[in-house]
């Protein structure tokens, strides 16, 4: 007689919540932890620079190119060296992370089921500005964590949006969920401050603009800034030359998103960055 | 009421009545299995009635949009959370019919002091491969029917739904000689076209029982499509992309019926 007993939600209703907080009504997310819970011994720990890696993205000709390093660690270990942390979230959207791998990889697939989720059953694509909104919820859904010291994660967020003006847009995070958007580039991590330096000095004076730089000379900018920051940072792997791996790079574009394979990125390090 | 058994058959059978009645004017809905995937396909005006589901699964729908638009979102509801706890892999078109709509259906129609689904489901999930491919048809009373072999009939790749059974049934004895299997997507097009006419026409309250002539078919396809629009809809074989869900524009199919 009444629906409720038929197996779906008491609340159901045709405006569908978002995605998330139909996890966490059946359990299969944890609660938001708010800031509630800090203390003052927690707080001593709570800036720790946890986010050790280097992200870097930057707009050029082509698109948006993001590239992240490979390597991640545990203190001062090296835990993996084959690590992606350049994640693709839908068609033209790209999420790259520094911070706990664990908290970061769950919020990318949080984040990606939702999308398609609001696309499925609102039957239209979700917003660029909802979508950069939807992953600082998701910071901010985390931020308790990042105060007890655990679960600390500072996206970039790259996409292509396809319906208001057409084109590539770049968004960078603080650990609370406040969203950043960048004009010509953006850098994560532990190895940050040397790629930004980098970033910032070839886009005033390095004879191109970031933004008319072709494929070629975006990526070998992208490799020689990981490296650069590898060159000082324990958490930067760069380019492991005896290994031979290469840091992720993929490109959003109007066509969608292109992850370069690694023999290009071979044959454009051993030619202009080794 | 409900306390005699004879009571309760009574009243199921009219409430069988009534639905059908209400459902009996739905434009009908053809899915077709071609080399490239499966291929959703009906003619309207008013509302969408295709539907994304999933990574791998699509739904045509007619009936009351309440009934519909709680049922889509329950399908997606279950499909998502199973893709996000487990795997995309994991969410299968078999286990959301059998094990969740199909129960909640049949008890909705059967509790005759409450009101039953006024819909009728099409899905289909595309395979790896063309005999991977998997249809279903849900109807209001939670019956479940498949493309699957039977004692009676051999395995289709194609499935239909319609206002009416006998239209229906009209509709599969058309495409079982139409429809041939691992077809191109332009053959698709056009028997999936011609599969809607068939079906329409006995809407319309032509002679049923018979297959009409191909003239009186193409007639009929063409009077339609000059007021009605085409909504299509495919789910691609290609596995390079996660998501296999692509609407069609009616401006792209036109351009391949060339009669």
């Amino acid at each position: 007689m009444d629906r409720s007993q038929l197996g779906f939600d008491q609340n159901f209703s045709g405006a569908a919540a978002d995605f998330p907080s139909l996890l966490r009504r059946k359990g299969l997310l944890g609660p938001a932890v708010t800031g509630a819970m800090v203390q003052t011994e927690t707080r001593q720990r709570m800036w720790q620079p946890t986010e050790a890696t280097t992200i870097l993205a930057f707009k050029f000709s082509g698109g948006v190119l993001v590239a992240g390093d490979r390597r991640a660690t545990a203190g001062s270990t090296v835990v993996y060296d084959r690590a992606d942390k350049v994640l693709e979230i839908d068609r033209h959207s790209i999420m790259a992370i520094a911070g706990v791998p664990a908290t970061a990889w769950e919020m990318a697939r949080v984040l990606e089921h939702s999308l398609q989720y609001f696309r499925r059953t609102q039957l239209q694509e979700m917003s660029v500005d909802g979508k950069v909104r939807a992953l600082s919820k998701l910071l901010r859904d985390n931020f308790g964590f990042v105060m007890q010291g655990v679960g600390v994660v500072v996206p970039i967020f790259a996409t292509y949006d396809g319906i208001s003006k057409p084109e590539a847009r770049l968004y960078f995070y603080d650990a609370m969920g406040a969203q950043f958007e960048a004009t010509d580039y953006a850098a994560t991590g532990s190895g940050s401050p040397t790629v930004r330096g980098i970033l910032y000095y070839e886009n005033n004076w390095g004879g191109k603009r970031l933004y008319d730089l072709n494929e070629e000379e975006a990526m070998s900018l992208a490799l020689r800034a990981l490296d650069t920051a590898a060159e000082s940072d324990t958490a930067t792997a760069g380019v492991d030359r005896t290994g031979k791996i290469y840091p992720v790079i993929k490109i959003v574009s109007r066509e969608g998103i292109a992850t370069l394979p690694e023999n290009k990125i071979a044959a454009v390090f051993k030619q202009m960055v080794a | 009421m409900i306390e005699e058994p004879y009571r309760w058959v009574e009243a199921i059978s009219n409430r069988r009545e009534y639905i059908e009645g209400q459902l009996a004017s739905g434009s009908p809905i053809a899915a077709l299995g071609y080399h490239g995937g499966i291929l959703f396909l009906t003619l309207g005006q008013t509302r969408q009635k295709l539907f994304e589901i999933y990574d791998r699964i699509a739904m045509g729908a007619i009936g009351h949009p309440g009934d519909i638009e709680r049922l889509r979102l329950a399908a997606i509801e279950l499909a998502s959370t199973e893709g996000f706890t487990r795997s995309a892999a994991d969410v299968s078109l078999r286990r959301l019919v059998h094990y969740s709509l199909s129960p909640v259906m049949k008890n909705a129609f059967e509790q005759v002091y409450g009101p039953p689904y006024l819909a009728r489901m099409l899905f289909a999930e595309v395979g790896t491969r063309p005999e991977n491919d998997l249809f279903l048809r849900v109807e209001y009373d939670g019956e479940i029917a498949t493309n699957g072999a039977t004692y009676a009939r051999a395995r289709q790749d194609f499935a239909v739904l319609s206002g009416t059974r006998e239209s229906g049934e009209l509709m599969e004895a058309f495409l079982k000689t139409e429809h041939k299997p691992d077809s191109s997507f332009d053959a698709a097009v056009k028997s999936a076209l011609d599969a809607w006419s068939v079906g329409h026409m006995l809407l319309q309250g032509s002679d049923g029982k018979q297959l009409p002539g191909r003239d009186a078919i193409t007639q009929h396809r063409r009077e339609q499509l000059a007021m009605a629009a085409i909504e299509a809809a495919v789910l691609e074989r290609d596995g390079s992309t996660t998501i296999r869900y692509r609407s069609l524009e009616d401006k792209e199919l036109r351009s391949l019926i060339s009669d």
